[in-house]
């Protein structure tokens, strides 16, 4: 049995910073990961990181538009936390090495984005994650800690009501590993590849969110999940907000610049969800370009000009050019909404730490909640290395306030018997046909726009896919690098994750940020200003709620 | 067709019989060479190693001489190719142009950007066309599996250097066809013969190009044949050093890219200067079937 | 078949350590549009027709560097490379794992060799204790001085460089061409303290093995060039250093031997490069060559119009007047 005093599962921006806090605070540090550090989610975010440090710009700006990007939902005291730790943060990033655009003066350049009522967006070019991921790899790197490399997270062990470590399949050996730790971080990201159009990485399963689950953890707003307005049509890769906020404009078919009607003051710099539901409308009413892959309007930048395109949005045009077979130079960019983030995630206080002692949690795995019910761009890459750094702190203070742990061979053999069924299986269900299912049950039944009908049919399903599941067969009998193992594992994880996010939208009778009902169009904070927890029971998650942190912000009716 | 004869150091010193074969090609196709005495070396990578803006005015002074006078370039070596075709893409960076210029102004020399710099190889499959070469053949070149080996900087960076392809170019292979050769493919072909570190790190260099033989060899290779002088001199020069790092004899002669063309047109052995290559070439041309006589 | 898509015949290289004794290859046919990533019909062989087809891969956006693979001997990124060319040029599309760096099974190999030389180089600002930076703002950095960084901080370190390498190849100690352009990275940082220190440690630990092939130019799938960059670092060290390394003189003094003459003279360079003693070591293999071509001793003829070119080195042969920073 592998022993330290801090694991933590996730090697993105929210691990590596708590790893080094938790290093910083000279405490015995794990990073379980199946990915190489460097192949994480987060460098795949393109539009830039949130921080009020411009002279006309304040903290309490920012806070508030955080407050009202989330429709009133967020915790305030923790967006303020979260604001006023931002500039110092960004800072940081810097000073670690991060190679960030700048401005004529030297200063950090920072762009406009959507939801935001000053240009505060800090940026790399439009690969602002990998910027960010490169800088903190870098300084991490100098620093002692274990990475366990390629391990793929099966359990969260809970025993006399706290964590006692973690039970991992090293996917380049086939073994089941136990890592004792005293306190566990989970900063495993979201899980939108539970759906079948996201701008997600298919690494994106969610396992740290549905381990914590099962361990015990309460799972917070899960049924907010953002869709990003613009992916590329084909495919979903995600085309920046950056992109709007350089300048770019959106079309329907008809040629008109249909946002007026939907955001008449910041048009294409609306949030998230207005301007994700704006573009569904369009196309739902009649007015979006059809084709053989689906329904689409335009993102043009044209009017931009070649070299202010090809200098701050140069991923844009290398993603245009490579994958949708066209030039954004010359042509507009066909798009449509995916699923992009998960404002939902593990239930966590400010420093991080979740309802069973021992377990953390940050970064998009987490909800604080400083999203609400939407999340604005350009705060996802401040959030993980804001509450990666509290929750590696907060678990050091933990661990060494904290008597041991124990994980027992029992604990890994019961995950060792589990796959043993799998292989052993001779008829059984194919983890990859119920992934497919699973994601198309969500596309088609819990989107962007919803009602109780499509909620109720689509939980349904997906527990019709729960209960075949329970039969599932891993074909492929092999050791090293087995993916057909890992199939099942991550479906397993998925399954549960778009259970409570089903429960929880169908319960939820309002329209908040990003969760629309079409039979319950109005926000209702007299009934709903409230939180959602999941619980996970043995007959399927079950409901309770909790108050939303209130400091200074009145809720208002929200128009942008 | 006229152009400027860029041969390259190493035609008119140690690969003269490139030279030989070059002008041999030339001759029957009717290509005029205009010669000029006072193009310089062009640098061959290393001085562009050691000093990036001098190189390039030195290769632009180049082009200037064949621009004046009126004429496209010729080049028989992969190298020079690269190294002018470098010069004419960094010439188009308006900083690095200022200090050239400034340069060749007190000089009374202006490069305007409007010279072609081609390859012989070029030249024969594009300005000549395979089927004009075809028509000069003579003696068919059946029975002769030649693996043709291009050379780095004829090829890449395939953007600046505007070739055929950076890793799968087929020109070399159509013209051995079209002179009656059979060629042979092989991985080997577009990678590296090891020359720039051939003094510089000799056990590497001298297995790269050892590994590049015994593929083509490995694919039923009679002979190879380059382009370019500085890939044959560690092909051919050093193949006993290439054969040793290897551990394996190899004998794989060597051709220029004109010489293969040249034997396709009738011209003997001698008229081509194969006895100065370190590896033997009869058995290469001993493949070849005898034209059969009606 | 109807005109949008084509026959796409798969040859995979397989091997599963425990079960293959030695590799093979496995057929699979799919039908797909033209324009689908190989890295689509990987995941449709997955779960359509093999499971068991081991290779990594994970956001389909040529931005996390997991997919880079060897396809039609090409070393790229599965998810950028698109079925329809590869089927048009070569009939079919034979993927294998990346080169330089052994296999753990199927297309998956283990990269440490790679991250290894990563390490190597320092990749992480080294600080002055004497030189802090501002507490409580960002380093001022000008876009100028960002531009100085070129494409490097695109890298996405997918090893399609390393695995195109010959050099690394030939020489398993070499850095290869991702380790050389992170330490260009840093040595252009104005942030980062040891610009001498990492030039110096270079040229003696691999800088001149590069062949200047830009075979790594072309695999990269973010346009770093990496050639180019390792050039860059080669013209640095000569200024900043002199040429101290067997590489360094041979390019420093390659440039030295045009002066006063024009074309190059084989034999000056040699006793430039190697010295007078260090030439001893030539001299088996020089009289072999010599026999059959003896031009290699002779002085070549000076060219018309010397007086140009040495103008132009006296115009610009002298170090930059900027320091690197």
């Amino acid at each position: 049995m592998l022993r330290h005093e801090v694991v933590v599962v996730g090697a993105g921006l929210a691990g590596q910073r708590a790893a080094l806090a938790a290093v910083e605070a000279g405490r015995d540090v794990a990073i379980v990961t199946k990915l190489h550090p460097l192949r994480s989610h987060s460098g795949a975010a393109q539009g830039g990181i949130n921080a009020a440090i411009g002279p006309n710009d304040s903290i309490d700006a920012h806070a508030y538009d955080t407050v009202k990007g989330s429709d009133y939902l967020g915790d305030q005291d923790a967006i303020e936390y979260f604001c006023r730790e931002a500039g110092p943060t960004v800072i940081e990033m810097e000073h670690f090495g991060t190679i960030f655009t700048r401005a004529d003066d030297g200063t950090l350049a920072q762009r406009p984005f959507g939801g935001a009522g000053f240009p505060r967006t800090v940026y790399a070019a439009d690969r602002t994650g990998l910027a960010l991921l490169q800088g903190l790899w870098e300084r991490l790197g100098s620093e002692r800690f274990t990475l366990y490399e390629e391990w793929e997270l099966a359990r969260i062990v809970v025993r006399d009501g706290r964590a006692q470590g973690i039970v991992a399949l090293n996917r380049r050996t086939g073994e089941l590993q136990g890592v004792q730790a005293k306190a566990v971080i989970i900063a495993t990201g979201g899980a939108g590849r539970i759906y079948g159009r996201t701008t997600n990485a298919h690494s994106c399963t969610g396992d740290g969110m549905a381990a914590a689950y099962r361990a015990g953890a309460y799972l917070k707003d899960m049924e907010f999940v953002q869709f990003h307005p613009t992916a590329l049509l084909e495919g979903g890769i995600l085309v920046t907000e950056g992109a709007r906020g350089e300048g770019g404009i959106l079309k329907n078919a008809k040629g008109e610049r249909f946002m007026s009607k939907y955001a008449p003051n910041v048009l294409e710099l609306a949030s998230r969800d207005v301007v994700a539901r704006a573009i569904t409308t369009e196309i739902l009413e009649g007015r979006g370009f059809t084709g053989p892959y689906g329904p689409y309007v335009h993102l043009e930048l044209m009017h931009l000009g070649r070299e202010r395109i090809e200098s701050r949005l140069q991923e844009i045009c290398d993603l245009c050019r490579s994958f949708a077979g066209m030039d954004p130079v010359t042509s507009p960019i066909p798009i449509s909404p995916a699923q992009h983030y998960m404002m939902g995630g593990v239930g966590t206080n400010i420093p991080g730490a979740t309802n069973v002692p021992g377990l953390y949690a940050a970064g998009e795995a987490a909800c604080v909640s400083i999203h609400g019910a939407n999340r604005l761009g350009g705060n996802s890459l401040m959030e993980t290395l804001v509450f990666g750094k509290s929750a590696g702190i907060a678990a050091s203070d933990y661990v060494v306030k904290s008597p041991n742990t124990s994980l027992t061979q029992g604990d890994l053999d019961a995950v060792t018997s589990t796959f043993r069924a799998w292989f052993e299986r001779k008829d059984g269900e194919d983890p990859s046909a119920l992934r497919t299912e699973l994601q198309q049950t969500m596309d088609q039944y819990v989107n962007i726009f919803r009602n109780e009908a499509d909620l109720a049919e689509g939980l349904r399903r997906v527990r019709a896919i729960k209960e075949r599941f329970s039969r599932v067969r891993v074909v492929d009998q092999s050791k090293v690098f087995n993916l057909n193992l890992s199939d099942a594992i991550e479906t397993e994880h998925m399954i549960d994750l778009a259970e409570v996010i089903i429960v929880g939208g169908y319960a939820r009778t309002e329209s908040r940020g990003a969760h629309f009902r079409t039979d319950y169009p109005k926000r209702d904070d007299a009934k709903w200003m409230k939180h959602t927890l999941a619980q996970c029971t043995s007959t399927g998650p079950v409901l309770s709620y909790s108050p939303v942190g209130y400091t200074r912000w009145e809720p208002k009716e929200r128009v942008y | 067709m006229k152009i400027a004869y860029y041969p390259g150091c190493l035609a008119q010193e140690s690969a003269k019989e490139l030279d030989m074969a070059t002008r041999w090609v030339c001759r029957t196709l009717g290509i005029e060479l205009v010669e000029f005495p006072n193009f310089s070396c062009c640098g061959s990578g290393f001085i562009d190693e050691a000093n990036e803006v001098l190189n390039i005015a030195i290769n632009a002074r180049n082009l200037a001489i064949a621009e004046k006078a009126g004429l496209d370039m010729l080049t028989i070596c992969s190298t020079c190719q690269g190294m002018l075709n470098l010069a004419k893409v960094r010439m188009q960076d308006p900083v690095v142009k200022s200090r050239v210029d400034a340069a060749l102004k007190p000089l009374g020399i202006e490069y305007k950007g409007t010279v072609q710099v081609k390859h012989l190889l070029e030249v024969l499959t594009k300005d000549v066309g395979l089927d004009a070469v075809k028509a000069k053949v003579r003696r068919p070149l059946h029975g002769m599996k030649v693996g043709a080996f291009y050379g780095c900087h004829l090829l890449r960076p395939a953007d600046e250097m505007q070739s055929e392809s950076g890793e799968e170019p087929r020109s070399f292979e159509d013209l051995l066809t079209a002179v009656g050769a059979t060629p042979v493919d092989y991985r080997g072909r577009v990678m590296c013969c090891g020359f720039p570190i051939l003094f510089v790190k000799p056990p590497t260099a001298n297995t790269i190009a050892g590994r590049q033989i015994l593929d083509a060899k490995a694919h039923g290779a009679d002979a190879m044949a380059t382009p370019c002088p500085l890939c044959h001199t560690s092909l051919d020069a050093y193949q006993n050093k290439a054969a040793k790092a290897v551990e394996t004899p190899l004998n794989m002669p060597v051709f220029h890219l004109p010489q293969v063309v040249a034997l396709a047109f009738g011209a003997s052995p001698e008229e081509l200067g194969l006895s100065r290559h370190l590896v033997r070439t009869d058995a290469a041309i001993a493949k070849v079937q005898p034209v059969a006589r009606s | 078949m109807p005109a949008d898509v084509v026959s796409v015949p798969f040859d995979i290289y397989r091997f599963q350590p425990g079960k293959d004794t030695a590799p093979r290859y496995q057929r699979y046919t799919l039908t797909l549009a033209p324009h689908t990533p190989v890295l689509t019909g990987l995941l449709q062989i997955r779960s359509e027709i093999d499971p068991s087809l081991g290779l990594r891969y994970s956001c389909r956006s040529a931005i996390c560097g997991s997919c880079a693979m060897q396809i039609n001997s090409k070393s790229r990124l599965a998810c950028e490379t698109q079925v329809g060319p590869e089927v048009e040029r070569h009939g079919r599309i034979v993927l294998e794992p990346m080169r330089n760096q052994p296999v753990l099974r199927d297309l998956v190999v283990d990269q440490s060799p790679f991250w290894r030389e990563y390490q190597k180089v320092e990749p992480h600002l080294k600080l002055d204790p004497r030189r802090p930076m501002p507490e409580g703002k960002p380093t001022p950095m000008t876009p100028a001085q960002v531009e100085r960084f070129k494409e490097t901080p695109r890298c996405i370190a997918c090893a399609a460089c390393y695995s195109a390498c010959p050099a690394a190849e030939a020489d398993p100690g070499f850095p290869g061409p991702m380790a050389l352009a992170k330490l260009y990275r840093f040595v252009v940082d104005p942030r980062d303290t040891a610009h001498q220190e990492r030039l110096l440690r270079i040229q003696p630990n691999g800088l001149w093995t590069c062949l200047r092939c830009h075979l790594c130019t072309e695999a990269c799938p973010k346009d770093v060039r990496p050639s180019e960059r390792i050039r860059d670092l080669k013209e640095m060290a000569i200024t900043v250093q002199g040429a101290t390394e067997l590489g360094s003189k041979h390019a420093y003094g390659f440039k030295e031997n045009l002066k006063g003459g024009g074309l190059i003279n084989e034999m000056k360079l040699v006793r430039a490069t190697f010295g007078l003693t260090g030439m001893v070591g030539q001299v088996g293999q020089g009289i072999r060559v010599w026999r059959k071509k003896p031009e290699i001793m002779k002085r070549p003829r000076k060219i018309e119009g010397l007086d140009e070119l040495d103008k132009i080195y006296a115009a610009l042969d002298s170090p930059p007047k900027e320091d690197p920073p």
